[in-house]
Formats: structure tokens, sequence, C-alpha cells
């Protein structure tokens, strides 16, 4: 586990990205990872996910804040020594069997980052060999092509690929996504025996809220650019305290009918990140909305040891019998709506 | 039981491909009850979307064989010819696609989309008595402001609402088999649940039955009344999908719900996954399908193609053994 009294390994201080002065991809993000830490991302497509990831390793500058790793300014860090910053940082891509070039063999996709980064080449060999047998990989597989191997051959090489310049910290977005559930166990067994061994730490973006309840230490929730509630996974998922997380969490039928709850179905449309709602964001389409929440926008504040959350009235929708009442209230109307 | 509304009998669909011939679908037994929704789940490549195309007759241009009966309403489907099966696509047999945007067209607003769908079903009505019938679609499938929406092009609308506007035109046709072919993959949670919803709450409008392909088993469980399982082109078991999904009795069933994370299992703890690969196309059945990665499998499982096989209670499971398994 991780110590609460360490420096972070990474913080978000205000960050704020806007594309074409219009656009709030970003907004005042305040977010840090402690060091072998699982910090879990989730939200609707469009929230600002996939930008906090490019942010983080120096592919989308920011407007305003500061990003710091290790204490120091991203920004200086990449200007200084760009290649150690990306030793640090690796990305693990989304469609591993697309991000292998069909051109190369898998020992050359390996080894580019030792000639890139100009890795000692008998260290980094030795480093090669270990990894191939860490991952199961047999060590034939250096001659082969992408088209000659599995796909989770071909995710662990991606794996490996991030590896190879010994990561501190590996931003994982949407790691499973496409995956059958048959074989996406096999690939966060992997990387959580990885994070035991290395003491590596994650971002790890998903859809997948079992992926997410299931790996991640703390969990970021993030709507319109904003980052509306942080909470350790557990407590998120048995109490969440914004209502957007209420309903997110909610949305995750189970298989057993006994354990099956109602899921609190959000009305109206996920808003523009050009023309923001006012007041609160998540106002338009909250079920528990008061009219204070049209006009104050609600500050970021704590609710609990380790949770922060952006909402005037925290914990007021839960997967609960309550929400089930207003759910009916709701199902009267559209029925009554749907009468002709 | 009445007669099922589809019943199809050793369904077999072939592809040529670049390393040969490919088996798609291996013999498919599988019922539609009328009224009914049918969950259909399985991995990648187990041949549910092959069988949503046999249906409603668009089978890939690589198709070089399809055998077997597809029973829809008494009318066998298989080898009908396309004249005889356009009359049915749109009218008694309608689809949901995956990627709402890649199914509307770009240059149509979606007023036209739905006048056109109605126009297809009824050639006499008028352009207005269309419009009207097709504003009071959307209100139906929760569109807000429909006026609007109804000259407003596909880019317009956001993801949810496309895929509102895809099951508004297929509720336009009344149809008798409606397929859905994994209609919420591509919206996020919050948008996949208000979908469901509509599903559930719809399919008092569609007087038929409904097929539902996804590989969320929650989804299935929540939403369907009855599941098939399928691996490898065949329908491993079927049945009362509460039923399938709390006591499954395929060994390949048990597995796929085993790999599905359980929200009691402790964190850290092992994450369960199915070893080897999905049976390649182009090899030949010999024994069950599913026997190279079954825990269970003995020397009989190998050189006899198990049948599906009822156990009572409307259910049915294509394994040998799945009496004396623990």
């Amino acid at each position: 586990m991780t110590d609460p009294a360490a420096p972070p390994l990474v913080s978000f201080e205000d960050v704020s990205v806007v594309f074409g002065g219009r656009v709030h991809a970003l907004d005042h993000v305040d977010l840090t990872i402690a060091r072998g830490e699982v910090l879990g991302l989730v939200g609707e497509s469009g929230s600002g996910k996939t930008t906090l990831c490019r942010t983080l390793i120096g592919l989308t500058p920011l407007t305003t804040g500061w990003i710091r790793i290790g204490g120091a300014p991203l920004i200086e860090t990449m200007a200084a020594d760009p290649l150690g910053f990306r030793r640090r940082v690796q990305m693990l891509l989304q469609d591993a069997v697309a991000s292998l070039s069909p051109r190369l063999t898998i020992g050359r996709t390996l080894e580019e980052p030792i000639a890139i980064h100009g890795l000692p080449r008998e260290a980094a060999r030795r480093r090669l060999d270990g990894l191939l047998a860490r991952l199961g990989l047999p060590r034939d597989i250096v001659t082969k092509f992408p088209h000659q191997i599995s796909g989770g051959q071909a995710r662990r090489v991606g794996v490996a690929r991030a590896l190879m310049v010994e990561p501190d910290l590996i931003v994982a977005d949407e790691p499973t996504a496409g995956l059958d559930v048959s074989v996406q166990g096999e690939l966060l067994n992997l990387l959580m025996d990885l994070r035991r061994d290395l003491g590596l730490t994650y971002l790890l973006v998903s859809h997948n809220l079992n992926v997410i309840r299931r790996v991640t230490d703390r969990t970021a929730v993030m709507y319109l650019g904003q980052i509306v509630e942080t909470a350790p996974t557990r407590d998120l998922f048995d109490r969440p305290a914004h209502p957007y997380a209420a309903a997110l969490v909610s949305t995750n039928p189970a298989i057993d009918p006994k354990r099956r709850r109602r899921p609190i179905v959000l009305g109206g449309e996920i808003p523009s990140v050009v023309d923001l709602p006012s007041g609160c964001r998540f106002h338009t389409r909250c079920p528990v909305a008061q009219p204070r929440c049209a006009v104050d926008v609600p500050a970021e504040r704590e609710v609990g040891p380790g949770r922060r959350v952006r909402c005037h009235f925290p914990f007021s929708l839960a997967p609960t019998a309550a929400a089930d009442a207003l759910l009916v209230a709701a199902d009267a109307a559209t029925a009554a709506a749907a009468t002709p | 039981m009445a007669e099922p509304l589809v019943a199809i009998r050793n369904l077999k669909l072939e592809a040529g491909t670049a390393r040969g011939r490919a088996a798609i679908l291996r013999g498919i037994d599988l019922e539609i009850g009328r009224g009914r929704i049918l969950g259909l789940v399985g991995e990648s490549g187990s041949g549910k979307s092959s069988l949503a195309a046999c249906l409603i007759g668009l089978t890939p241009a690589n198709t070089s064989a399809i055998s077997g009966e597809i029973r829809f309403d008494g009318q066998n489907l298989v080898g009908l010819d396309p004249t005889a099966f356009a009359r049915l696509r749109g009218r008694r047999i309608a689809m949901i696609f995956q990627d709402p945007m890649t199914a509307l067209n770009p240059l149509f607003t979606i007023g036209t989309h739905l006048v056109d769908v109605l126009r297809h079903r009824d050639p006499g009505l008028s352009r207005a008595a269309a419009l009207s019938e097709a504003t009071a679609m959307l209100v139906k499938v929760g569109i807000a402001d429909p006026e609007a929406r109804i000259a407003a092009y596909p880019h317009q609308l956001s993801g949810g609402m496309r895929q509102r506007v895809m099951i508004a035109m297929a509720l336009l046709m009344r149809p008798d088999l409606l397929l859905a072919d994994e209609p919420t993959t591509a919206l996020d949670a919050t948008v996949e649940a208000q979908i469901v919803e509509l599903l559930a709450a719809l399919r008092r409008e569609v007087s038929g039955s409904i097929v539902f392909i996804s590989h969320h088993l929650g989804l299935v469980a929540q939403l369907c009344d009855d599941v098939a399982v399928m691996y490898g082109g065949t329908v491993v078991e079927t049945g009362p999908v509460d039923a399938v999904l709390t006591d499954p009795r395929h060994p390949y069933t048990r597995a796929l719900i085993a790999c599905e994370i359980d929200e009691d299992d402790a964190p850290g703890g092992r994450l369960l996954s199915i070893p080897g690969e999905v049976p390649d196309p182009v090899r030949p059945m010999t024994g069950c399908i599913f026997a190279p990665r079954c825990a269970h499998a003995v020397e009989t499982c190998r050189s006899e193609v198990p049948e599906l096989r009822t156990s009572g209670d409307g259910r049915r499971a294509a394994c040998l053994r799945f009496e004396e398994l623990p």
C-alpha cells in the first residue's frame, strides 16, 4: 500500500486545457497520484479523460496550472531532458495489435527503445530476456512478425515495450477496451503483478466499472472537463457522494437476478463543452438538483478521508430505496407521456 | 408452447478466405419465441453477428455456402430469392446496428430517414402524414424537441440520440423480428442505461421478438427473457436467461461467467481467464468445439461432436458430460 505522508509521484495543480479559446477540455483539475498507487479515471466520452492522459505524457500543453512529477514541474523536466522524461512515463496503448508495426519483428520493436534512449546494449539485452521470461513470452518470439503471434502475446509485447525503459509511471488508456472478458483477466493480472514486483504506479482509464472496482486504489470521476469526485475506490462504489458518480456506479447490472439493482437512469443529453451549463455543470441532468445548483458553481471540498467532491448536496443521490422512489415517479411520468 | 416465430435448424455458413474455406456457423439449432427477447452472447468471432446477418439476409460477399433452415413464421429464409427477402427486410425484419453514425446517411435529415422507412412500409402515405407519425415516434423514443430534430442532420445529434433515431426507424416498421447488434457498445455507461431502459419499455411496441446481441452478460440478464451462448460458430447452451446465467451447465458458459469480475471478490485477488485461443474457423470440427480449452474434457470429447441436448425445463446444452459435472 502507499504511504499517505510521502510526497505524491504526480500532482496536477489547478490544471486547465482550453482548445481554440472555447473548448474547456480540462477545467481547474487538482489531482495527485501516490507512488505505487493505481488511480482509476472514469467519465463519459468527451469528459476530458484522454486529454488528462495526454497532458501527463507531455503531448498536450497546459493552458494554465502545473503538473509536477516527483516534485519537479513536468514542463521543465521535459525541456531539460526529454528522453529522461519519456523513460519515466510510458503509455500503454489501447489496441495492442495495431500498435505494433507490421513490418518490424517483435525483436526489432522491443529493441527500438534501446537505440532511441542509448541504453547500454548488454544490460538492455539482459533486460529484454528477463522481460520475455517474466511476461511468459517464448524466446523465439523476437524473430516473429506481429501477424504471426496471438492477440494475447501482442498485448504482452506492448507491455514489454513500455517496460524496456524501466518507467515509474504507466498511463493506460482503456487497456481492456475491445477485449473479450475471457482474456481481460490475464492482462489485468499481469499489470497488477508488475505493480507489485516493480513498484509501478498506474493511471488507468476505463469505461469498465468492474475493472476499476477490482484493480484501482482510488478513483477520480470526470464530468465535462472537471473532476467531480475523487475517493478511495471502495468508498466510491459503496457510497458515491456526487450524484453523477452515483448514477454511473448504478449502471453496472449484476448477472445474478437477486442482486440486481435498478440503475439510476439520467435524463437529458450530455451538454456541449463549448456551451457549458451555468452553476454546477451537472445540474441539467441531476435528479436531485436544487435551484441553487443552476446559479452557484460548487467548489471542490473534502467530504471524508481522502474524498473530495464538487457538489452542493453530496450524498443526496444514492442507489438505494430513496433513488428507487424517484425512479418510480419518473416511470409514472414517462408512462403518462407515452400514452396517447 | 406456441410455435416459435423463428426456428433455425442445422444452419451452416461458410466463407471463402485467403486461407481456405472458413466455417463461420457450424450447424446452429435455435428457436426464437414469439414476443420474447433473446440474448445472444459469446466472444468475438463466435458467430453472433453472422447469425444475425443470416436472419436479415445480408450475408457478406465472401459467403461461399449456406445450408440448413431458418423457418420464419413458416417460411424458409435460407435460399429465399433476393426480391422476396427484400420484401421482408425493412417490413417484417428490422435491424439496429452497433454504430449509429455509420448507419445513418450524413446527407439526409432525420426526417427523411424516418419518412423513407414509413413509405417503404406503406407507399401510399403522404409526406405530411409520415412526418407526423415520425414526430410521434421520436417522442416515444425519448427525443426532446422532435420538430427541431426532424430537420437535423445526423452529425448534429449526440451518439445516444442517434441510437434513439435508429430505434425509432426500426419501430416505425412495426417488425415481427427486431435484431439489435450490440446497440449500446458505442455508448457511455449512463447513456447505455437510458437505451436499455428504452428497449425494455418499448417491448410492448414491438409485437414480435427481439434478438439482442451483446458481450455484456449483465445487460443481457437485465433485458432478455432467453439467452443463447455461442462459441466457435455453434450454440453451446440455451434457455431462460436467469436459469442459464445463475446455474450454467455447459463448461464454456461456466468459464465465461467465472471471468466476469464479481463485486464481492476481494480486490487484488486473481482474475480468471479462459486459457488458449478461440477455434480457427478454417479447421474442421472433429469433436466438441470447446474441448481444447475445456477443464472437463475427456477422450470422447475430442472425437465425438456433442449435440445440443435438452435437459428438460426448456434448457439445452451441447456437452456430452453436463449431467456428471460437479
